[in-house]
């Protein structure tokens, strides 16, 4: 039953193993997003480059605090931090403001974020359907603002 | 999947203006490998996604394939998280024969995309909202794991990719998706007996991986 319900098994064993960035930087995973950060800071933590910020989740470093378009968070000393004259964002002080879990390898330095909660629509009172983006096998971004004004079926499978 | 292209293909034949747009989605941390030769075979015109970290079942809060939402042009939700078959599928014959899906779904799918908010098969927005799973932290901070997991698969450590999908599983044990998924790691495979006993452990518990798919009670 095995081999008639998993297509390609021989497929599905890692492949030989690469390293997951430059020595010195780390790797951020959100939202099916893969993002190299060249250069960070003395942990504990993630501290990253306040310039990386809009590269990982969208928010930019705004006088006025840490702003995704109409929101700005306001920021304390805990979050852009001085360390020895450089300037450092503590993304993971940020994402237990914001509510936001993750998970990390510090041995890698690989930290992964969940959604953040304000972002993300866990409760349908109106039953608008979440935001997402994916991009389909030909390159296009898709995203679910995109798919107004159509009739959609988004319909998931998988061949294991 | 050629099922659901020839259903695409009668959508757009049969109804006129369908208006419609068909995405299917590929969850496989495997990748185009073993995804595209599957989506090739179709021949397919509808939409391609290949979904290595279930970003499409992380937004519609789905547990299981094949899962599915409905969303008219106004972006609103009105059916969510059915067991999508496009048919009746059998495997086997004589008493090893098994068969799973349903002959019901595609003509509800079509006579909504003929009738839109006409359709008995739209659901109001409270029965949508039920239907919709609340996540909790930990199950939130399950994706988090198992994209982590995922990456260190596609950089070949193994150890490190099954640690975190173990995490990933324990953090949400609801998730049928996880533990299939994770055992596509093993030499066992997906649908061997550590699946059966696992899923007859999960539905034991009373957990439903679907909600109930029950086109007849809609109202005409």
């Amino acid at each position: 039953m095995a081999e008639t319900m998993m297509a390609f098994p021989d497929l599905r064993h890692p492949f030989a193993q690469t390293p997951i960035h430059p020595d010195g930087s780390a790797t951020v995973l959100y939202q099916g997003k893969t993002i190299t950060v060249a250069k960070v800071g003395p942990g504990p933590g993630l501290l990253i480059q306040p310039t990386d910020l809009p590269s990982i989740n969208g928010y930019e470093v705004k006088p006025e605090g840490a702003c995704f378009e109409d929101l700005c968070v306001p920021l304390n000393d805990s979050i852009l931090r001085d360390i020895d004259g450089q300037q450092w964002f503590d993304q993971t002080a940020f994402a237990d403001l914001l509510g936001q879990v993750y998970v990390a390898d510090e041995a890698a330095n690989v930290w992964s974020f969940a959604d953040i909660p304000s972002h993300r629509q866990n409760t349908l009172v109106d039953a608008m359907a979440p935001d997402f983006e994916v991009t389909d096998r030909q390159g296009n971004v898709i995203r679910m603002a995109d798919l107004k004004g159509k009739k959609a079926l988004i319909v998931t499978w998988s061949s294991w | 999947m050629p099922v659901w292209q020839r259903i695409y293909e009668e959508i757009n034949a049969e109804i006129e203006n369908p208006n419609f747009v068909l995405i299917c989605a590929a969850q496989d941390v495997a990748g185009e490998a073993v995804a595209g030769p599957i989506f090739d075979a179709a021949n397919p015109t509808y939409v391609q996604v290949v979904d290595a970290d279930h970003i499409i079942s992380s937004a519609f809060n789905f547990v299981n394939v094949p899962s599915a939402a409905w969303v008219d042009e106004e972006g609103r939700i009105v059916r969510i998280d059915e067991g999508t078959y496009s048919t009746i599928h059998e495997f086997g014959e004589g008493e090893q024969k098994i068969s799973f899906g349903n002959d019901v779904y595609a003509p509800a799918l079509k006579d909504w995309v003929a009738n839109g908010s006409n359709s008995k098969h739209v659901q109001s927005a409270a029965t949508v909202a039920g239907n919709f799973r609340q996540h909790t932290d930990d199950q939130l901070k399950a994706e988090a794991a198992f994209r982590l997991g995922n990456l260190f698969r596609a950089h070949g450590f193994a150890d490190q990719a099954d640690q975190y999908w173990e995490m990933a599983r324990a953090l949400n044990p609801d998730s049928v998706n996880f533990i299939r998924q994770h055992l596509t790691l093993t030499e066992e495979g997906s649908a061997g007996e550590t699946f059966q006993q696992m899923m007859g452990e999960y539905i034991s518990q009373g957990k439903d991986y679907y909600r109930p798919l029950d086109f007849e009670a809609d109202a005409e």
